[in-house]
């Protein structure tokens, strides 16, 4: 597999950034864009466009098809057992939301517990925290061990008689660690407990079996997958999709409206009210198509050897501090360096054209935790490379002197 | 962009040993404030006598080395000031973190001038300005005994 070449696939690194080459470490907040998806969007506005779904002319069945293309694309991609068992949405957070919300109505009652970890992104504790304020259920935290991760042993602690709902990261967005969902949706599912995976950073990075993880629901970020923004992808066992209400109201997902009485629509019109980011789903197909062209095997294969040797770099930079050394991990470095603010060490790299994030990756439990205030992060994509990293190390090295570390 | 401008020696100085990060005994006016954002945090303390002048200012919290020298600048020469003094050297580095080239406050020696001019680096990066100003906007929502946590968007 040659990463030049994959590389050349992205236009973005055509461009200076500030008269640098553009060294783009913030995959783990957004991934960039190859060429074959932002062409795709502009061909679909410029040739075909049309609304989904509710007319009968020529274009509009044609953009129905195609929205419906990338459906079957997404099951097949995730091997998820029905095509109606994927939902578009406007990102993960809307998918978690969507979950939380309708599970609320019709599922959790007062004084049920959900469990989820002290990993977790604002996006997967929020939505259970509404259900808290509103439905008096409880919200348990799994806690992370020495090296940031969180077992199965941990899980097993954790769950009480009144726990009805597990919801859990696949691939933690700060430490990297990735979590045996596997292992804890069988133990989960041996007391009758529901699973729910918060798939953003999973989803790009690893492989990807609804059938073999079993999970009762996952959530994907389009837009940290290659693909457009405003778009995510919930996956639902069929039975729970069918059984639990709708969530919003509109046009698309009803199946009758009178001034008495309304029905809903079937799966998956049930979950897609309104008209849908139909150019971005469209567009999606092709980043599904470009991570298959590459093979998701040669994807974790690449991305585990990038953090490896990262890890390397910076473990033997002193003065900087990795956060946690996860045994199972996927391509997040987060680190701190002592006497330099996260703030600081952002701006400094971003002078070389360095991109990492600084701040609390809408983690702040974990941060918390750790009892640091923020963190710096460098996560990796397909299209980073060793040097890249050399760099990373280098412009840290910079930061120090400038600190007069 | 210059990143030897925005961290001047002094700024480094300031953000490694701020002056007056701690509590100070007998405060009769402060608040907080937090830039969502990064996590920073800010709770800036006064003191002022009878005559309300401030007595004594101090701030306690965490942040990055603009933020931090920032407060620490700030509290050092809020000493001895009143009230409208006060509020008016706020609005004239304000106005010069966003756009003014000079500082223009009578109520600032050259010396103290030079000083905050140390932070007018900041400038050129958007994304940092908010850094810099989170503690006077801290300030004068201590002045003005708001209850309500300050959050700076810039
Ligand atoms: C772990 C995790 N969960 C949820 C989200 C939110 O995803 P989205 O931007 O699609 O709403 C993110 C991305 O920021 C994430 O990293």
């Amino acid at each position: 597999m040659k990463i030049d070449q994959i590389k050349k696939e992205f236009p973005i690194f055509d461009e200076k950034i500030q008269n640098n080459d553009l060294v783009y470490l913030d995959s783990a907040n957004s991934s960039q864009k190859p060429k074959i998806v932002v062409d795709r969007i502009n061909e679909f506005y410029t040739k075909q466009f049309s609304n989904v779904g509710r007319s009968v002319h020529y274009l509009a069945v044609a953009a129905t098809n195609l929205y419906e293309n990338t459906r079957t694309s997404v099951q097949k991609y995730i091997n998820a057992k029905d095509k109606n068992e994927i939902v578009f949405t406007k990102g993960a957070t809307e998918a978690l939301n969507l979950v939380a919300n309708t599970l609320g109505q019709s599922y959790l009652q007062e004084g049920d517990e959900v469990l989820i970890t002290e990993l977790e992104h604002h996006s997967n504790y929020v939505p259970w925290h509404f259900l808290r304020k509103s439905k008096n259920i409880k919200i348990n935290f799994a806690e992370i061990n020495k090296e940031c991760e969180i077992t199965l042993e941990e899980i097993e602690k954790k769950i009480t008689q009144k726990t009805k709902l597990i919801s859990i990261t696949h691939l933690s967005n700060v430490t990297g660690a990735i979590l045996p969902v596997k292992e804890i949706t069988q133990l989960a599912h041996s007391k009758g407990i529901i699973v729910v995976v918060d798939g953003c950073q999973g989803a790009p990075h690893l492989k990807l079996d609804m059938q073999e993880l079993d999970c009762d629901f996952y959530a994907i970020s389009c837009h940290k997958m290659y693909g457009p923004t405003g778009l995510g992808v919930l996956y639902g066992k069929k039975k729970w999709l069918e059984e639990l209400p709708p969530y919003q109201g509109g046009g698309g997902m009803i199946n009758e409206v009178k001034k008495d009485r309304i029905s809903y629509g079937e799966l998956p019109n049930k979950y897609e009210a309104g008209t849908m980011a139909t150019a971005q789903v469209i567009a999606f197909d092709q980043s599904i198509k470009f991570l298959e062209s590459i093979g998701i095997e040669n994807v974790m294969k690449h991305e585990s050897d990038l953090v490896e040797y990262g890890q390397e770099l910076l473990q033997k930079n002193n003065s900087v501090k990795l956060i946690g050394n996860p045994k199972n991990k996927g391509g997040v470095l987060s680190f701190t360096i002592e006497g330099v603010h996260p703030h600081d060490i952002a701006t400094i790299l971003d002078e070389d054209g360095v991109a990492i994030r600084a701040g609390h990756h809408c983690c702040q439990i974990l941060h918390d935790k750790l009892n640091i205030p923020a963190s710096a992060r460098a996560s990796v994509g397909i299209y980073n490379t060793k040097e890249d990293l050399d760099q990373l190390n280098q412009s840290i090295n910079n930061c120090k002197k400038i600190f007069n570390l | 962009m210059n990143l030897k401008e925005l961290y001047q020696e002094i700024i480094l100085e300031h953000g490694k040993n701020p002056r007056n990060l701690r509590k100070t005994e007998g405060f009769n006016k402060d608040a907080k404030g937090n830039n969502p954002l990064c996590g920073d945090n800010v709770h800036v303390y006064l003191k002022l006598n009878g005559q309300k002048i401030v007595e004594d200012a101090s701030f306690e919290g965490s942040g990055c080395a603009i933020s931090m020298a920032s407060a620490s600048i700030m509290t050092d020469l809020i000493k001895g000031k009143n009230e409208h003094e006060a509020k008016e050297i706020v609005e004239d580095f304000l106005g010069m973190i966003k756009e003014n080239p000079e500082l223009q406050s009578k109520y600032l020696s050259e010396d103290e001038k030079t000083k905050l001019m140390c932070l007018s680096g900041v400038k050129q990066y958007p994304m940092r300005v908010k850094c810099a100003t989170l503690s006077w906007h801290t300030m004068v929502s201590a002045f003005d005994e708001k209850m309500e946590e300050v959050k700076t968007e810039n």
